[in-house]
């Protein structure tokens, strides 16, 4: 039988394992928690694959050496949670400035400054709005299980690639850590470096990778050509799941492990005649206003639950655009609310 | 008519997905649903369990699945027999 084995995996593994089917060839990182096993596990298996893993000396050097990997056409990756991330934003818009492919995932922990190694969703704003300095934007998809692990790390490579621009995987480190079993699809080999890389060669000499442009009318043709990059992705790459959206008049919103105890209090809603939905965000940039959009046509009331203190709530507002009335629930300090404490929200307005 | 049948205690199920993995005839499933937990629950599919006890062997939880197996007499006297 071709049926494709489950195994069970932890999220941070799956999302490695789904690199190096990826055809990722390079991974520059740093233990953090609750990244770290990224970081192990493609210590184990990248040479295993005849691949790079260096354990850099920071997560600057780390998203340097991302930099440096790209430039020269390799599908490369790095992985860590807030803090780290922090330290990757100049070399992430580096990245961005010199239209560089790549893929870096963060694993959130509760924040800011050391904060803890419990869940948080508090990155969102540096990832999806651009901790990093200029005019750009990542490409951000949101992983809610184990399998979204692999499978968003391995959408992120072909976006990237897509989009000649950095992808972040962007999730909570709940999921992370949960082991769930995966189906890992067919491992596809690296891809050849693209025609504008620099690999050393005689063909490559002229190439150059840079993000200056000190002409100001040429760095500004250079960032509309950026954003021309942008509109088409903000119009094709959105993508969210919506589940019993249909006719409600309640309107869930949640990603990571908020969207899985968010799923169990729509369903217990709706076995206490609650017409209650979820629209779950997969990608965070592009925001998927569509389908927001339409999850919320007939909706009296949006809830928006997440682990900060209101990050994604300020893009469902601009989404919805005062269209209905708009709620955020917030727990943070790496507190996770279970379906209970949620399920009193609903009932409570009734 | 299956020689077996499979009984899930949902709410004691990880979802580690080992049992489904084992089963040698395929009759166990993981469900779209979330039990208590958070977890998929595995399930079985309704036909064909041949009631070999893989299942019960290879799962980690304690009382999460109960395996049913009809020999002779009880399959006379109406119904397969307990094998936990």
């Amino acid at each position: 039988m071709s049926e494709r084995r489950l195994q069970l995996t932890k999220g941070n593994d799956a999302a490695t394992k789904g690199a190096l089917l990826a055809g990722c060839q390079s991974f520059f990182g740093y233990p953090i928690t609750p990244a770290s096993e990224i970081a192990e596990s493609a210590a184990a298996y990248f040479p295993l694959l005849g691949r790079t893993f260096i354990q850099a000396e920071s997560e600057v050097a780390a998203i340097n050496m991302v930099y440096g990997a790209a430039s020269a056409g390799q599908r490369s990756m790095s992985a860590s949670s807030g803090p780290g991330i922090s330290l990757m934003q100049e070399g992430i818009s580096y990245l961005a400035g010199s239209e560089l492919p790549c893929v870096i995932v963060d694993i959130m922990r509760a924040g800011p400054g050391l904060g803890n190694i419990a869940p948080e969703q508090s990155d969102y704003h540096q990832v999806v709005w651009g901790g990093g300095h200029g005019s750009y934007h990542t490409l951000v998809l949101a992983p809610a299980s184990p399998q979204e692990m692999c499978d968003l790390t391995m959408l992120a490579f072909d976006l990237a690639d897509r989009y000649q621009n950095p992808a972040v995987v962007l999730t909570d480190g709940f999921v992370g850590q949960m082991m769930e079993p995966v189906s890992f699809p067919p491992a596809i080999a690296p891809p050849a470096p693209p025609a504008w890389s620099v690999t050393g060669t005689k063909e490559t000499r002229a190439n150059l990778i840079c993000s200056i442009f000190l002409d100001a009318e040429d760095q500004e043709r250079h960032l509309l050509h950026l954003q021309e990059k942008y509109r088409r992705a903000e119009m094709t790459e959105q993508r969210a799941e919506s589940y019993l959206t249909e006719g409600a008049e309640v309107l869930l919103v949640g990603y990571g492990i908020v969207s899985r105890v968010l799923r169990s209090v729509v369903d217990q809603a709706r076995e206490m005649g609650i017409a209650a939905g979820l629209l779950r965000p997969i990608s965070l940039w592009p925001f998927p206003v569509h389908a927001l959009r339409e999850a919320a046509r007939l909706t009296r009331r949006v809830v928006v639950v997440e682990l900060s203190d209101g990050q994604m709530v300020n893009d469902v507002r601009l989404a919805l655009d005062g269209s209905c009335s708009i709620e955020l629930y917030s727990r943070m300090g790496g507190v996770v609310p279970a379906a209970d404490e949620l399920l009193s929200l609903l009932e409570v307005a009734q | 008519m299956s020689r077996g049948n499979v009984q899930f205690r949902e709410d004691e199920c990880k979802g580690c997905a080992f049992c489904i993995e084992a089963c040698p005839p395929k009759v166990l499933r993981q469900a779209e649903r979330l039990n208590h937990y958070g977890f998929h629950p595995a399930e079985y599919m309704g036909e064909g369990c041949t009631g070999c006890g893989i299942c019960f062997y290879c799962c980690p939880e304690p009382g999460a699945l109960t395996v049913f197996v009809a020999d002779g007499a009880a399959a006379t006297a109406g119904g397969p027999k307990s094998k936990v």
